[in-house]
């Protein structure tokens, strides 16, 4: 599913039929837009992530709008971000490489939760689940990142979407430190959002994914969470874990949250 | 004694800030006397979660057990969700005003 994800992602730009009449950007603003360098743009274009056109002078331009629908497929980005072997460098407005500028994004997130006429009044609950999962991947993985530190956080009012992805150890490996015998990822996602965890030693060890599971049962909002190579979908009234496993393994963790 | 918990921030999510928070109290704490309540005053939190709770309300309700009172906790749900799973988790229950 990851990999029809990934190229569905990547279709969609080498697809992309020019009709409509948009603004052109040059290689510097479009790498101001998007958060990165004018290098990684020009890589980008050559392996085919995102493709620039040319000018009649060769010069790389791009498309204001493609802009925006790669910024806007967050589910998609986060996915390609914990799925390939290396790291991408990501949009800096989406990667918060430590825990404090995702308490800063952590803020942003509940202001526009609650300037958005259309946000449940439940809003508290998503600032404090996206809280929870953002904050385990930091807690968890301090000192022990197996490659790029922090996550990727991102939000879409609009769409109701939020989605968090680390490339941590993943739940697994983390739980084993409480959990020695656990034997594969499936098991450790379904102990860390059923079991209550009350041994706290050798680390102090929240139970933030029971929280998670409880107010997704009481409240319409809906949870994809993927650790290794189990996912689980949680969402509103149900009382049995939807668990699967899939044919890739992803590094960390991602959630992808909808309400 | 009252504390205003909005004053360590209107999210309250962090395991860190939670610690930190509680250490940053305990001087105050320390002006308590032995038959007098603490009162934690919930008005204008946001959102408020079991990470940042387990590290401020949990070591205080254990030290202060019924003489530890929650008031305003109103209607937000994050801080009535939360509160909730502290108990079950720890075993406990908060004096709630």
């Amino acid at each position: 599913m990851h990999r029809f994800l990934i190229n569905l992602h990547r279709f969609y730009f080498y697809g992309k039929v020019t009709f409509m009449s948009e603004e052109y950007l040059n290689i510097g603003d479009a790498s101001k837009l998007l958060g990165v360098s004018i290098d990684t743009l020009r890589r980008w274009d050559e392996s085919g992530k995102f493709k620039a056109t040319r000018t009649s002078g060769g010069h790389r331009t791009y498309r204001e709008h493609d802009i925006e629908i790669f910024l806007n497929d967050l589910s998609s980005l986060a996915l390609e971000w914990v799925s390939l072997p290396e790291p991408l460098e990501l949009p800096s407005s989406f990667y918060c490489p430590i825990n404090p500028i995702f308490q800063a994004r952590l803020v942003k997130l509940q202001t526009a939760l609650k300037s958005d006429p259309s946000t449940p009044e439940y809003f508290s609950l998503l600032v404090a689940i996206a809280g929870e999962i953002g904050n385990n991947s930091f807690d968890h993985n301090i000192g022990n990142w197996p490659d790029l530190p922090g996550v990727f956080f991102a939000f879409d009012t609009h769409k109701r979407q939020i989605v968090l992805a680390d490339r941590g150890q993943g739940i697994l490996q983390t739980l084993k430190r409480v959990r020695p015998g656990l034997p594969n990822h499936t098991e450790a996602l379904r102990v860390a959002f059923t079991e209550i965890l009350s041994g706290r030693e050798p680390e102090a060890r929240g139970n933030g994914l029971k929280f998670v599971r409880k107010i997704i049962q009481d409240y319409p909002i809906n949870l994809v969470f993927q650790t290794g190579d189990a996912s689980l979908h949680l969402k509103e009234k149900q009382k049995e874990l939807a668990q699967l496993i899939n044919p890739i393994a992803i590094h960390g963790c991602l959630a992808i949250i909808t309400y | 004694m009252r504390i205003i918990l909005s004053k360590f921030g209107d999210i309250l999510t962090s395991r860190q800030a939670g610690k930190e928070a509680l250490a940053a109290f305990q001087s105050k704490l320390r002006s308590l006397s032995a038959d007098e309540n603490l009162e934690i005053d919930f008005s204008a939190v946001e959102t408020f979660s079991p990470s940042w709770g387990d590290e401020f309300l949990t070591p205080l309700q254990k030290q202060l057990k019924e003489r530890l009172r929650l008031i305003n906790i109103a209607d937000n749900p994050s801080v009535i969700e939360t509160l909730k799973i502290l108990e079950e988790v720890s075993e406990m229950s908060f004096e709630r005003l």
